[in-house]
């Protein structure tokens, strides 16, 4: 057994700044569980506002001492503004430079994409231009079925789903990056098809899927168990095929499922704050969560613009969070909480007054849910490889998934 | 746990804090509204805080305010138990006594141009009018001003003149926090007849957290103690007015200060200590208990 695969480390994790330029609020799919309630095809950024927002955050590399910087494209779909991206791109490499700025031999450019674009001429223009600086996630959640369940076109004659759209160019996007990794969103209506949209991707060839249940409060009576249901048949998939040797699952991790210190272990488990997003109006925002687009019963929160600004006092909120002054009772007394996670948007979206203080806890009976059926993939797959003898050699190997929040 | 009941008795009743009133509209609270309240703060075992306007006050509502014990909050009333002046300049066209204690409202400006002065009373207790608009420029003023003003206390302190100024000493006085309490340890009745976490949530626009028949309901009460604010919690600037109208206006949360309150209030705590330091080798105050030295101004940045 010594072809395991190695460990996936997301790109200078902990060690970057995440800055996200919301190019464009259009999209081509409109995916039932998207959390971005406000897209339009009105707001897109253009170049005058984005070249303000780099001379800005490049200017005042004192207070981005980071060591690295993650340039991030989000849209709706990125790749619509792909030649604004391009420019973008371009200005922000020839501007560190020119300034001599520590970021420069040390950034990437990140985008989550619906993938429908990703063989176009521009974009493939585009990441040629950008070989080694480039992390590009393409969302595909899983089957056929599954994936179009959610993932559907943004056309109100009749529902059609985006896989073939999406699956024709999987292959092109695994022979450029054949480390990266796709993003699984999983809601009520998806629950039954876990266990074989997670097979379905790592037979196109995707050895990372990150996966998680939307945090928003969705959950029926016996989701719980149904859940339960298909990641132990996953696990069983996984372990019977060895297919543990060469993939990962970011449901199925050993760190999860304790009780959790409130001194030594109090960090906040969310980066908003500790990430910058810009709109096509100009505005900041601790995280793209927190823009109006993203917001079903709040205000946005605006922490400055591209021409006054980034307001310091309102990153303090974000910036002095922690795990125990947000969480209720049950959560700080919960014998599972380790591994249990939060958006900070949505504990905003959801709480009874407009703070980020208050932790919401839709997510309880998934996570509980999902601490059985890990502790039942880890029991089976030591124990086989306790009986195999193998267990030393795999601890020292074994992939492991990513333990970013964000 | 709730302590104090402050009742605004008219919309135009005096700003006693960094809050600004600036209502001209007479609303007197309604007269069985503040019975209610009198009665339900008796039920609570409350304090109650009276907060006047500039205006007699039927007689009526005078009887109804001596059925219980409590505390007058007035501007330029001598007889009230806490006796507000706005502005420097009113000091001396009220005529007051620098032995008697009151709470003076000023700016920056006028505390910078007036400090030498400020020594000179018994008991006085400075509120900041314009705390939402200091930046670093006011920041440092104020460190050199509280200098001046320490210095010329010490001067008196030890000249056997008295002396007293909220600022530079409430902190040698305090063991442990001792700030505004808004929304956990005091509530404001307002004319309106609900119940508001201070007078500025209900002089700007804030929700009510209650009515007399339904009572005090704060959602997120918890946010409004000390315990559950990461940047306040193991501070020791006990001094600090900890404001929580203050804290949502320059951070949107009612748990988190903005910088400019938390430095005031570390300026003030370390003059406070410098202050003290230089009776007790005077000989003077020396059973009081030395403050430590910090090497911050903004418990922020020791997160």
């Amino acid at each position: 057994m010594s072809d395991y695969k190695k460990e996936y480390t997301p790109w200078q994790a902990g060690r970057s700044k995440n800055i996200t330029f919301i190019v464009t609020k259009d999209c081509q799919l409109a995916c039932k569980y998207c959390y971005l309630i406000g897209k339009n095809d009105k707001e897109r950024m253009n170049w005058s506002v984005a070249k303000q927002a780099i001379d800005y955050i490049l200017a005042h590399e004192i207070d981005f001492p980071e060591e690295s910087v993650i340039w991030d494209f989000i849209g709706g779909e990125p790749f619509l503004e792909i030649e604004l991206i391009d420019r973008i791109c371009d200005y922000i490499k020839s501007e560190m430079y020119r300034l001599n700025h520590h970021w420069f031999n040390s950034y990437r450019f990140s985008f989550s994409t619906n993938g429908i674009n990703y063989s176009s001429d521009k974009v493939q223009k585009f990441i040629k231009k950008n070989p080694t600086h480039l992390s590009i996630g393409i969302t595909i959640d899983g089957t056929k079925r599954k994936h179009d369940l959610n993932r559907i076109w943004n056309n109100n004659d009749e529902e059609k789903g985006s896989y073939d759209d999406v699956v024709r160019n999987i292959p092109l996007w695994l022979k450029q990056f054949p480390d990266a990794a796709t993003k699984v969103t999983i809601s009520h209506s998806d629950l039954p098809y876990i266990a074989e949209s997670v097979l379905h991707l790592y037979s196109l060839g995707i050895h990372n899927v990150n996966i998680n249940c939307v945090f928003e409060d969705v959950w029926l009576d016996g989701d719980d168990n149904l859940f339960v249901e298909q990641l132990i048949m996953l696990a069983d998939k996984i372990i019977e095929q060895r297919l543990f040797e060469n993939y990962s699952c970011s449901f199925f991790s050993e760190n999860i499922g304790r009780p959790m210190d409130s001194i030594i272990e109090n960090n906040n488990w969310c980066g908003a704050g500790k990430m910058l997003s810009i709109d096509a109006a100009g505005n900041f925002y601790p995280c793209t969560r927190f823009a109006a687009y993203s917001l079903r019963s709040k205000k946005p929160i605006i922490i400055g613009n591209v021409y006054d600004g980034i307001d310091k006092n309102l990153l303090r909120p974000f910036l002095s969070l922690d795990r125990t002054t947000q969480s209720p009772q049950k959560c700080l007394d919960c014998e599972v909480a380790s591994g249990c996670a939060w958006c900070q948007g949505e504990n905003y979206d959801a709480a009874d007054t407009p703070t980020i203080y208050q932790r919401s806890t839709a997510i309880c009976k998934m996570h509980k849910a999902r601490v059985r059926a890990n502790n039942y993939y880890w029991n089976k797959l030591f124990r086989l490889l306790e009986i195999e003898g193998r267990k030393e050699e795999f601890e020292k190997n074994k992939p492991q998934s990513s333990k970013l929040p964000c | 746990m709730l302590k104090y009941l402050v009742i605004l008795l008219d919309d135009t009743s005096v700003s006693f804090c960094h809050y600004r009133n600036d209502k001209e509209v007479r609303r007197l609270i309604p007269y069985d509204d503040l019975k209610s309240a009198i009665i339900w703060a008796m039920k609570e075992n409350l304090m109650v805080q009276f907060v006047y306007p500039n205006y007699t006050l039927p007689i009526e509502y005078v009887e109804l305010i001596d059925t219980i014990d409590h505390v007058d909050i007035a501007e330029n009333d001598f007889d009230a138990d806490v006796l507000i002046v706005n502005g420097f300049d009113s000091i001396s066209t009220s005529g007051i006594s620098p032995d008697l204690p009151f709470v003076l409202r000023i700016t920056a400006k006028e505390f910078f141009d007036n400090v030498d002065r400020l020594s000179e009373f018994s008991a006085l207790t400075i509120v900041f009018t314009d705390m939402e608009d200091w930046g670093d420029d006011t920041l440092d003023k104020y460190k050199t001003a509280l200098g001046k003003l320490s210095r010329n206390v010490s001067l008196r302190i030890s000249s056997g003149e008295s002396s007293r100024v909220n600022l530079v000493m409430d902190r040698m006085q305090l063991s442990s926090m001792n700030n505004c309490g808004a929304g956990d340890e005091s509530i404001t009745f307002a004319p309106d007849g609900q119940f508001y976490i201070c007078p500025a949530f209900y002089l700007n626009g804030e929700p009510p957290v209650g009515t007399l028949e339904k009572g005090v309901d704060i959602p997120n009460a918890q946010l409004y103690k000390r315990s559950y604010a990461p940047i306040c919690r193991n501070c020791d600037a006990y001094n600090c007015k900890r404001c929580i109208w203050l804290n949502k206006l320059k951070t949107h949360e009612v748990n988190t200060p903005g910088r400019e309150q938390c430095v005031m209030a570390h300026l003030e705590r370390n003059e406070s200590r410098r202050l003290l330091e230089s009776l007790k080798s005077d000989g003077i105050y020396k059973t009081i208990a030395s403050i430590p030295e910090i090497d911050y101004l903004d418990p922020f940045e020791k997160l």
